[in-house]
Protein backbone atom coordinates (compact mmCIF):
# COMPACT_ATOMS: atom_id res chain seq x y z
CA UNK A 1 0.00 0.00 0.00
CA UNK A 2 2.79 2.44 0.90
CA UNK A 3 4.47 1.79 -2.42
CA UNK A 4 1.33 2.73 -4.35
CA UNK A 5 0.76 5.74 -2.11
CA UNK A 6 4.30 7.00 -2.66
CA UNK A 7 4.11 6.36 -6.38
CA UNK A 8 0.86 8.30 -6.76
CA UNK A 9 2.47 11.35 -5.13
CA UNK A 10 5.60 10.97 -7.24
CA UNK A 11 3.53 11.02 -10.41
CA UNK A 12 1.26 13.87 -9.27
CA UNK A 13 4.27 15.98 -8.34
CA UNK A 14 5.58 15.61 -11.88
CA UNK A 15 2.39 17.05 -13.42
CA UNK A 16 2.18 20.80 -13.79
CA UNK A 17 -1.40 21.10 -15.08
CA UNK A 18 -4.69 20.91 -13.18
CA UNK A 19 -4.31 17.18 -12.52
CA UNK A 20 -1.11 17.72 -10.63
CA UNK A 21 0.01 18.13 -7.05
CA UNK A 22 0.76 21.84 -7.16
CA UNK A 23 -2.54 22.85 -8.73
CA UNK A 24 -4.63 20.81 -6.29
CA UNK A 25 -2.58 21.76 -3.23
CA UNK A 26 -2.82 25.39 -4.33
CA UNK A 27 -6.59 25.35 -3.97
CA UNK A 28 -6.23 25.39 -0.18
CA UNK A 29 -4.03 28.45 0.35
CA UNK A 30 -1.77 30.31 -2.02
CA UNK A 31 -2.67 31.00 -4.80
CA UNK A 32 -6.40 30.13 -4.81
CA UNK A 33 -7.54 30.41 -1.15
CA UNK A 34 -10.68 28.29 -1.26
CA UNK A 35 -10.33 26.62 2.14
CA UNK A 36 -12.86 27.04 4.96
CA UNK A 37 -11.67 27.58 8.52
CA UNK A 38 -12.72 29.48 11.61
CA UNK A 39 -16.49 29.76 11.01
CA UNK A 40 -16.42 32.62 8.46
CA UNK A 41 -19.78 34.04 9.52
CA UNK A 42 -19.46 37.78 9.82
CA UNK A 43 -22.60 38.72 7.93
CA UNK A 44 -25.00 36.17 9.30
CA UNK A 45 -26.17 34.77 12.62
CA UNK A 46 -25.84 31.39 10.93
CA UNK A 47 -22.67 29.63 12.02
CA UNK A 48 -20.99 28.80 8.73
CA UNK A 49 -18.98 25.93 10.10
CA UNK A 50 -17.96 24.33 6.85
CA UNK A 51 -14.49 23.30 7.91
CA UNK A 52 -15.31 19.58 7.95
CA UNK A 53 -17.53 19.37 4.82
CA UNK A 54 -15.18 21.50 2.75
CA UNK A 55 -12.14 19.42 3.63
CA UNK A 56 -14.03 16.17 2.99
CA UNK A 57 -14.85 17.41 -0.52
CA UNK A 58 -11.21 18.39 -0.93
CA UNK A 59 -9.93 14.99 0.21
CA UNK A 60 -12.34 13.22 -2.13
CA UNK A 61 -11.03 15.15 -5.13
CA UNK A 62 -7.46 14.61 -3.99
CA UNK A 63 -7.88 10.87 -3.67
CA UNK A 64 -9.54 10.69 -7.08
CA UNK A 65 -6.51 12.48 -8.52
CA UNK A 66 -4.26 9.95 -6.79
CA UNK A 67 -6.25 7.10 -8.31
CA UNK A 68 -5.99 8.67 -11.75
CA UNK A 69 -2.29 8.01 -11.39
CA UNK A 70 -2.26 4.68 -9.53
CA UNK A 71 -5.44 2.61 -9.70
CA UNK A 72 -6.85 1.46 -6.34
CA UNK A 73 -4.44 3.52 -4.27
CA UNK A 74 -5.95 4.87 -1.04
CA UNK A 75 -5.00 7.81 1.14
CA UNK A 76 -3.82 6.60 4.56
CA UNK A 77 -4.66 8.61 7.67
CA UNK A 78 -1.97 9.75 10.07
CA UNK A 79 -3.10 8.74 13.54
CA UNK A 80 -1.15 11.22 15.64
CA UNK A 81 -2.58 9.68 18.85
CA UNK A 82 -0.49 6.54 18.44
CA UNK A 83 2.24 6.07 21.02
CA UNK A 84 5.57 4.24 20.83
CA UNK A 85 6.43 1.60 19.81
CA UNK A 86 3.83 1.97 17.07
CA UNK A 87 4.74 5.53 16.24
CA UNK A 88 6.60 8.50 17.64
CA UNK A 89 5.77 11.81 16.04
CA UNK A 90 5.91 11.97 12.26
CA UNK A 91 5.53 8.55 10.60
CA UNK A 92 8.76 7.29 9.09
CA UNK A 93 7.34 7.07 5.57
CA UNK A 94 7.01 10.88 5.62
CA UNK A 95 10.51 11.55 6.95
CA UNK A 96 12.77 9.14 5.05
CA UNK A 97 15.08 11.17 2.84
CA UNK A 98 15.13 8.62 0.06
CA UNK A 99 12.45 6.41 -1.40
CA UNK A 100 13.12 2.67 -1.45
CA UNK A 101 14.84 1.90 -4.71
CA UNK A 102 16.40 5.34 -4.95
CA UNK A 103 15.40 8.90 -5.62
CA UNK A 104 14.00 11.45 -3.21
CA UNK A 105 10.98 10.58 -1.09
CA UNK A 106 7.88 12.38 -2.48
CA UNK A 107 6.19 12.00 0.91
CA UNK A 108 8.87 14.05 2.65
CA UNK A 109 8.78 17.30 0.73
CA UNK A 110 7.35 18.96 -2.35
CA UNK A 111 9.11 21.53 -4.48
CA UNK A 112 6.74 24.50 -4.69
CA UNK A 113 7.09 26.51 -7.89
CA UNK A 114 5.06 29.70 -7.63
CA UNK A 115 7.29 32.42 -9.11
CA UNK A 116 4.31 34.73 -9.60
CA UNK A 117 3.10 34.60 -5.99
CA UNK A 118 3.69 37.77 -3.97
CA UNK A 119 6.30 37.15 -2.72
CA UNK A 120 7.43 34.26 -4.94
CA UNK A 121 7.64 30.79 -3.39
CA UNK A 122 10.15 28.59 -5.16
CA UNK A 123 11.59 25.99 -2.79
CA UNK A 124 10.95 22.65 -1.13
CA UNK A 125 8.55 22.38 1.78
CA UNK A 126 10.00 21.85 5.25
CA UNK A 127 8.85 21.03 8.79
CA UNK A 128 9.91 21.86 12.32
CA UNK A 129 8.05 19.40 14.56
CA UNK A 130 7.93 19.51 18.34
CA UNK A 131 8.39 16.56 20.70
CA UNK A 132 5.81 13.80 20.17
CA UNK A 133 4.34 14.48 23.62
CA UNK A 134 2.87 17.68 22.18
CA UNK A 135 0.49 15.86 19.83
CA UNK A 136 -3.22 15.39 20.64
CA UNK A 137 -4.07 12.31 22.67
CA UNK A 138 -6.79 9.70 22.60
CA UNK A 139 -8.41 11.59 25.48
CA UNK A 140 -8.56 14.72 23.32
CA UNK A 141 -10.24 12.77 20.53
CA UNK A 142 -12.66 11.10 22.93
CA UNK A 143 -13.53 14.50 24.39
CA UNK A 144 -14.48 15.68 20.88
CA UNK A 145 -16.41 12.51 20.09
CA UNK A 146 -18.47 12.86 23.28
CA UNK A 147 -19.83 16.25 22.26
CA UNK A 148 -23.35 15.93 20.91
CA UNK A 149 -23.85 19.43 19.55
CA UNK A 150 -22.60 19.92 15.98
CA UNK A 151 -21.15 23.37 16.60
CA UNK A 152 -19.45 22.22 19.78
CA UNK A 153 -18.02 19.13 18.08
CA UNK A 154 -16.75 20.80 14.94
CA UNK A 155 -15.16 23.65 16.89
CA UNK A 156 -13.36 21.16 19.15
CA UNK A 157 -12.17 19.02 16.27
CA UNK A 158 -11.02 22.06 14.32
CA UNK A 159 -8.99 23.18 17.32
CA UNK A 160 -7.33 19.75 17.54
CA UNK A 161 -6.63 20.06 13.81
CA UNK A 162 -5.14 23.52 14.33
CA UNK A 163 -2.85 22.20 17.05
CA UNK A 164 -1.39 19.51 14.76
CA UNK A 165 -0.64 22.09 12.07
CA UNK A 166 1.23 24.09 14.72
CA UNK A 167 2.97 20.98 16.02
CA UNK A 168 4.38 20.13 12.58
CA UNK A 169 5.18 23.83 11.94
CA UNK A 170 7.19 24.79 8.85
CA UNK A 171 4.96 24.99 5.79
CA UNK A 172 2.27 22.88 7.49
CA UNK A 173 2.09 25.55 10.16
CA UNK A 174 0.29 28.24 8.19
CA UNK A 175 -2.80 28.14 5.96
CA UNK A 176 -1.06 29.62 2.95
CA UNK A 177 1.40 26.79 2.36
CA UNK A 178 0.11 23.87 4.47
CA UNK A 179 -1.36 21.78 1.65
CA UNK A 180 1.95 21.66 -0.20
CA UNK A 181 3.39 19.49 2.59
CA UNK A 182 2.73 15.85 1.68
CA UNK A 183 1.66 15.03 5.23
CA UNK A 184 -1.20 17.54 5.04
CA UNK A 185 -3.46 15.03 3.29
CA UNK A 186 -2.96 12.22 5.78
CA UNK A 187 -3.51 14.64 8.66
CA UNK A 188 -6.81 15.65 7.09
CA UNK A 189 -7.75 12.04 6.48
CA UNK A 190 -7.42 11.58 10.27
CA UNK A 191 -9.67 14.60 10.87
CA UNK A 192 -12.17 13.28 8.33
CA UNK A 193 -12.09 9.87 10.01
CA UNK A 194 -12.85 11.38 13.43
CA UNK A 195 -15.80 13.23 11.92
CA UNK A 196 -17.03 9.93 10.47
CA UNK A 197 -16.62 8.21 13.86
CA UNK A 198 -18.70 11.02 15.37
CA UNK A 199 -21.32 10.55 12.66
CA UNK A 200 -21.58 6.84 13.43
CA UNK A 201 -22.46 7.80 17.01
CA UNK A 202 -24.53 10.91 16.54
CA UNK A 203 -25.66 10.92 12.92
CA UNK A 204 -25.43 14.43 11.55
CA UNK A 205 -26.43 15.86 14.91
CA UNK A 206 -28.05 19.24 14.79
CA UNK A 207 -26.17 20.53 11.77
CA UNK A 208 -28.34 23.33 10.41
CA UNK A 209 -30.56 22.53 7.44
CA UNK A 210 -29.60 25.96 6.12
CA UNK A 211 -26.09 24.68 5.54
CA UNK A 212 -26.97 21.61 3.52
CA UNK A 213 -27.20 23.26 0.12
CA UNK A 214 -24.19 25.51 0.52
CA UNK A 215 -21.79 24.79 -2.36
CA UNK A 216 -18.28 23.70 -1.47
CA UNK A 217 -16.39 25.64 -4.10
CA UNK A 218 -14.55 24.83 -6.28
CA UNK A 219 -15.72 21.24 -5.99
CA UNK A 220 -18.84 19.74 -7.51
CA UNK A 221 -20.47 19.20 -4.11
CA UNK A 222 -22.90 20.78 -1.69
CA UNK A 223 -22.65 20.06 2.03
CA UNK A 224 -25.37 17.40 1.87
CA UNK A 225 -23.40 15.51 -0.81
CA UNK A 226 -20.47 14.80 1.51
CA UNK A 227 -22.26 13.81 4.71
CA UNK A 228 -22.01 10.07 4.05
CA UNK A 229 -18.57 8.77 3.17
CA UNK A 230 -20.09 5.53 1.88
CA UNK A 231 -21.87 7.59 -0.79
CA UNK A 232 -18.43 8.83 -1.79
CA UNK A 233 -17.14 5.30 -2.12
CA UNK A 234 -14.99 4.91 0.96
CA UNK A 235 -15.08 4.01 4.63
CA UNK A 236 -12.86 4.11 7.70
CA UNK A 237 -11.83 1.51 10.23
CA UNK A 238 -13.32 2.37 13.61
CA UNK A 239 -10.18 1.27 15.40
CA UNK A 240 -6.90 -0.47 14.77
CA UNK A 241 -5.29 -2.80 17.25
CA UNK A 242 -1.71 -4.05 17.36
CA UNK A 243 -1.61 -7.63 18.50
CA UNK A 244 1.87 -8.65 19.55
CA UNK A 245 2.71 -12.27 19.02
CA UNK A 246 5.67 -14.43 19.84
CA UNK A 247 6.73 -17.46 17.98
CA UNK A 248 9.17 -19.00 15.69
CA UNK A 249 9.56 -18.23 12.10
CA UNK B 1 -6.62 45.36 14.81
CA UNK B 2 -3.53 44.77 12.72
CA UNK B 3 -4.11 44.17 9.05
CA UNK B 4 -1.46 42.15 7.33
CA UNK B 5 -1.53 44.27 4.21
CA UNK B 6 -1.19 47.52 6.16
CA UNK B 7 1.99 46.57 7.95
CA UNK B 8 5.29 48.14 7.07
CA UNK B 9 7.31 44.93 7.09
CA UNK B 10 9.47 44.83 3.96
CA UNK B 11 8.36 42.07 1.64
CA UNK B 12 11.05 39.47 1.01
CA UNK B 13 12.23 38.74 -2.50
CA UNK B 14 11.25 35.12 -2.02
CA UNK B 15 9.25 33.61 0.80
CA UNK B 16 11.24 31.27 3.02
CA UNK B 17 9.59 28.44 4.95
CA UNK B 18 7.74 29.31 8.16
CA UNK B 19 9.62 28.51 11.35
CA UNK B 20 9.06 28.31 15.08
CA UNK B 21 10.37 31.57 16.58
CA UNK B 22 12.37 31.48 19.78
CA UNK B 23 11.24 34.84 21.13
CA UNK B 24 8.16 35.14 23.32
CA UNK B 25 5.06 36.92 22.06
CA UNK B 26 3.22 39.57 24.05
CA UNK B 27 0.64 38.24 26.51
CA UNK B 28 -2.77 39.71 27.32
CA UNK B 29 -4.08 40.08 30.86
CA UNK B 30 -7.58 41.29 31.65
CA UNK B 31 -8.68 43.41 34.56
CA UNK B 32 -9.84 41.22 37.46
CA UNK B 33 -13.30 39.87 36.64
CA UNK B 34 -15.92 38.53 39.05
CA UNK B 35 -15.92 34.74 39.30
CA UNK B 36 -18.30 34.29 42.22
CA UNK B 37 -20.72 32.64 39.81
CA UNK B 38 -18.37 29.67 39.80
CA UNK B 39 -18.17 29.00 43.52
CA UNK B 40 -19.42 25.79 45.09
CA UNK B 41 -22.90 27.14 45.74
CA UNK B 42 -23.68 27.30 42.04
CA UNK B 43 -24.47 24.22 40.04
CA UNK B 44 -23.06 23.94 36.57
CA UNK B 45 -21.42 21.03 34.85
CA UNK B 46 -19.28 22.88 32.39
CA UNK B 47 -17.79 26.33 32.02
CA UNK B 48 -16.26 27.63 28.81
CA UNK B 49 -14.23 30.72 28.08
CA UNK B 50 -15.44 32.02 24.73
CA UNK B 51 -13.20 34.39 22.82
CA UNK B 52 -14.72 36.18 19.84
CA UNK B 53 -13.32 38.31 17.07
CA UNK B 54 -9.91 36.67 16.93
CA UNK B 55 -7.64 37.78 14.08
CA UNK B 56 -5.92 34.89 12.34
CA UNK B 57 -4.20 36.51 9.39
CA UNK B 58 -0.63 36.04 10.41
CA UNK B 59 1.27 33.59 12.68
CA UNK B 60 -0.10 30.34 14.08
CA UNK B 61 -0.03 29.98 17.83
CA UNK B 62 -1.28 28.18 20.90
CA UNK B 63 -3.15 30.50 23.25
CA UNK B 64 -2.60 29.31 26.82
CA UNK B 65 -5.23 30.49 29.28
CA UNK B 66 -4.27 31.18 32.89
CA UNK B 67 -6.65 32.33 35.60
CA UNK B 68 -5.41 34.55 38.41
CA UNK B 69 -1.81 34.32 37.24
CA UNK B 70 -0.92 37.56 35.43
CA UNK B 71 2.78 36.69 35.48
CA UNK B 72 2.29 33.52 33.43
CA UNK B 73 4.50 33.20 30.38
CA UNK B 74 5.47 30.58 27.83
CA UNK B 75 7.58 28.76 30.41
CA UNK B 76 4.88 28.54 33.07
CA UNK B 77 3.86 24.92 33.66
CA UNK B 78 0.46 23.99 32.27
CA UNK B 79 -0.86 22.93 35.68
CA UNK B 80 -3.97 23.87 37.60
CA UNK B 81 -1.74 25.03 40.45
CA UNK B 82 -0.40 27.72 38.13
CA UNK B 83 -3.93 28.62 37.07
CA UNK B 84 -3.66 26.93 33.69
CA UNK B 85 -7.18 26.44 32.38
CA UNK B 86 -6.69 25.16 28.83
CA UNK B 87 -5.51 26.22 25.40
CA UNK B 88 -6.89 27.16 22.03
CA UNK B 89 -4.98 26.95 18.76
CA UNK B 90 -4.95 29.40 15.88
CA UNK B 91 -4.04 28.10 12.43
CA UNK B 92 -2.80 31.37 10.99
CA UNK B 93 -3.09 32.55 7.40
CA UNK B 94 0.66 33.18 7.24
CA UNK B 95 0.64 36.87 6.37
CA UNK B 96 -0.62 38.49 3.22
CA UNK B 97 0.45 36.62 0.11
CA UNK B 98 -1.20 39.00 -2.29
CA UNK B 99 -1.30 42.52 -3.59
CA UNK B 100 -2.21 45.46 -1.32
CA UNK B 101 -5.74 45.03 0.00
CA UNK B 102 -5.87 41.28 -0.52
CA UNK B 103 -6.17 40.64 3.20
CA UNK B 104 -8.49 43.54 4.11
CA UNK B 105 -11.56 41.80 5.46
CA UNK B 106 -14.22 44.44 4.67
CA UNK B 107 -17.09 42.00 5.34
CA UNK B 108 -19.30 44.60 7.00
CA UNK B 109 -19.32 46.89 3.98
CA UNK B 110 -20.38 44.28 1.46
CA UNK B 111 -23.37 44.74 -0.80
CA UNK B 112 -26.37 42.71 0.46
CA UNK B 113 -26.55 41.10 -2.97
CA UNK B 114 -22.92 40.05 -2.87
CA UNK B 115 -23.36 36.29 -2.53
CA UNK B 116 -19.72 35.39 -2.81
CA UNK B 117 -18.19 33.39 0.04
CA UNK B 118 -17.13 35.33 3.12
CA UNK B 119 -13.59 36.64 3.29
CA UNK B 120 -11.27 33.89 4.54
CA UNK B 121 -9.95 36.18 7.26
CA UNK B 122 -13.34 36.86 8.81
CA UNK B 123 -12.62 36.96 12.53
CA UNK B 124 -12.77 33.67 14.42
CA UNK B 125 -14.24 32.47 17.69
CA UNK B 126 -12.82 29.90 20.06
CA UNK B 127 -14.28 28.27 23.15
CA UNK B 128 -12.21 26.44 25.70
CA UNK B 129 -13.63 24.36 28.53
CA UNK B 130 -12.15 25.75 31.74
CA UNK B 131 -14.39 24.12 34.35
CA UNK B 132 -11.73 22.72 36.68
CA UNK B 133 -9.49 25.78 36.76
CA UNK B 134 -12.42 28.14 37.19
CA UNK B 135 -13.81 26.13 40.09
CA UNK B 136 -10.37 26.02 41.69
CA UNK B 137 -9.93 29.78 41.39
CA UNK B 138 -13.43 30.47 42.73
CA UNK B 139 -12.71 28.48 45.89
CA UNK B 140 -10.39 31.18 47.17
CA UNK B 141 -11.10 34.30 45.08
CA UNK B 142 -14.06 36.45 44.18
CA UNK B 143 -12.23 37.98 41.24
CA UNK B 144 -9.51 36.69 38.92
CA UNK B 145 -7.57 37.94 35.94
CA UNK B 146 -7.61 36.11 32.62
CA UNK B 147 -4.19 35.87 30.99
CA UNK B 148 -3.67 34.64 27.43
CA UNK B 149 -0.11 33.58 26.66
CA UNK B 150 0.33 33.10 22.90
CA UNK B 151 3.09 30.66 21.99
CA UNK B 152 3.86 31.03 18.30
CA UNK B 153 4.16 27.71 16.51
CA UNK B 154 4.74 28.84 12.92
CA UNK B 155 5.47 32.16 11.27
CA UNK B 156 7.02 33.20 7.98
CA UNK B 157 8.77 36.47 7.14
CA UNK B 158 5.42 38.20 6.54
CA UNK B 159 4.20 37.57 10.09
CA UNK B 160 4.53 39.63 13.25
CA UNK B 161 5.77 37.18 15.90
CA UNK B 162 5.62 39.47 18.93
CA UNK B 163 2.12 40.95 18.86
CA UNK B 164 -0.05 38.10 17.66
CA UNK B 165 -3.18 37.90 19.85
CA UNK B 166 -5.91 40.31 18.78
CA UNK B 167 -9.54 39.80 19.76
CA UNK B 168 -12.78 41.71 20.30
CA UNK B 169 -14.27 40.21 23.47
CA UNK B 170 -14.32 37.22 25.78
CA UNK B 171 -16.82 35.84 28.24
CA UNK B 172 -17.45 32.86 30.48
CA UNK B 173 -20.38 30.63 29.55
CA UNK B 174 -21.68 28.00 31.96
CA UNK B 175 -23.90 25.00 31.26
CA UNK B 176 -26.20 23.37 33.78
CA UNK B 177 -26.54 19.62 33.80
Amino acid sequence: MVTAFRESYRQMQAISDNRGYQYLAGLHGVPSWYCWHHQQNARSAQQMQLFLPWHRAYLYNWEMAMRDRVADVTLPWWDWTLLPPRQSGLPKIFTDAAAPGGGSNPLRSFKVDLPNARPPIVRGTSRSPEAPSGLPTTDDVNDALARTDWNDFTDKLEDIHDSVHGWVSGDMGVVGTAAFDPIFWSHHAMIDRIWWLWQTRHGNGNISADLLDVPLAPFNFRVRDVLNVNDLGYDYAAAAALIATRGKG
Amino acid sequence: MAKASARKTPRPQRLAAPRRPETMAKSFTSEPVAIEFADASHRFVRADLEINGIAHGEASYEGRIFLDNPKANAKTPKTIEEGYAGSFNIFGHGGCLGDPGHCDINEHNRDPYDFRAPHPLTLASKRVTVTAALRAAARTKKKATITIVPVVTAANDLCDTKDVFHFERMQFVTYNG
